[in-house]
């Protein structure tokens, strides 16, 4: 599956990671679930998530974007942009920074579109209902009366090729494993810096 | 896919007639979405143009915010309304693209008696 990757560039909106009946490798945190998908569809552009009025030089408190979590076997794919003139700081899930540098946690602002306006840099995954989380930083001299975040994508439903499920296929993990057979590897946290 | 030319789509509002002067009597010229449970985001209007139609009123000035009387902020200075003639404010001449989590509302300064201007306002409708 050499066309099928995350944070891939391309004309038009944004690809899903994995087709019907292909291998996924789901991290998280430092866990790894592999598992294939028997469902997928596209998620339009809608606005996830509004932390509603937030006054002059004031950050928001970290917000928990509930709209973005997934039932139960499934992960979403998405990329995102505010829509208002805050930055914004992700943290996914809620305790772990996301776009950590060693001395810098990257924001995301209205520049966005301007500057990478497939949205690459914005795409996230999120496995089953594990917390992606948002504060907003009102820079500017004025209160605003909203901050909306923007959010469009795929959602992915997959059964477990682990454990003793029906779905269960422990010569295909191996596979997955040692490389002979593909596989989409889909990071849906962040990682603590030295972790 | 450049993203900043799909922001919002521009809408027109209905032709409201303001048949009353002061800021007691400020009318809704533009309604926001909203549908409690339904209704998906949180909408705003971005005024784009605004046109008045001064019904021989005699020349005054239409604000133009959200509320009414004690309520009433203006989104953008008084707007001049010529007795008698179209007075149209468009983007990217006369007109900061304001924008209203509320309502539209606006009023007439002064009227003369039995007289009224027509306001129709066109928004960009963001969220």
């Amino acid at each position: 599956m050499p066309d099928l990757y995350i944070f891939k560039s391309q004309i038009g909106m944004l690809d899903p990671v994995a087709l019907y009946n292909q291998n996924v490798a789901i991290h998280y945190v430092k866990s790894t679930y592999y598992r294939k998908v028997d469902f997928l569809e596209a998620i339009p552009p809608f606005q996830c998530l509004d932390f509603g009025a937030l006054a002059a030089t004031t950050p928001s408190a970290r917000t928990n974007v509930t709209n973005l979590e997934m039932a139960d076997n499934e992960f979403g794919l998405f990329r995102w942009y505010p829509i208002d003139d805050a930055q914004i700081r992700l943290y996914h899930p809620a305790g772990i920074s996301k776009w950590q540098l060693r001395n810098l946690q990257i924001p995301v602002d209205m520049q966005i579109v301007v500057r990478d306006p497939n949205l690459v840099s914005t795409e996230i995954a999120i496995w089953e209902d594990n917390r992606p989380a948002m504060e907003a930083i009102n820079g500017g001299a004025v209160a605003l009366n909203a901050v909306r975040i923007i959010a469009m994508g795929y959602r992915f439903h997959t059964v477990d090729l682990e454990g003793r499920g029906e779905f269960a296929d422990p010569t295909l993990v191996a596979n997955i494993k040692s490389g002979k057979e593909p596989c989409t590897h889909v990071f849906c946290s962040g990682r603590g810096i030295g972790d | 896919m450049l993203l900043n030319t799909k922001d919002g789509i521009v809408i027109s509002g209905p032709v409201v007639n303001l048949a009353a002067a002061g800021v007691a009597n400020a009318a809704v010229v533009f309604t926001v979405p909203v549908l409690a449970g339904q209704f998906i985001g949180t909408k705003s209007l971005q005024i784009r143009r605004v046109n008045l139609y001064n019904n021989a009123a005699g020349t005054t000035q239409v604000l133009i915010g959200t509320g009414v009387a004690g309520t009433f902020v203006a989104l953008l200075p008084a707007l001049d309304s010529i007795n008698a003639l179209n007075d149209s404010y468009g983007p990217n001449t006369d007109l900061v693209a304001a924008e209203a989590f509320a309502n539209i509302t606006a009023y007439p300064v002064a009227l003369g008696a039995g007289t009224s201007i027509d306001i129709q306002v066109e928004v960009i409708i963001r969220g």
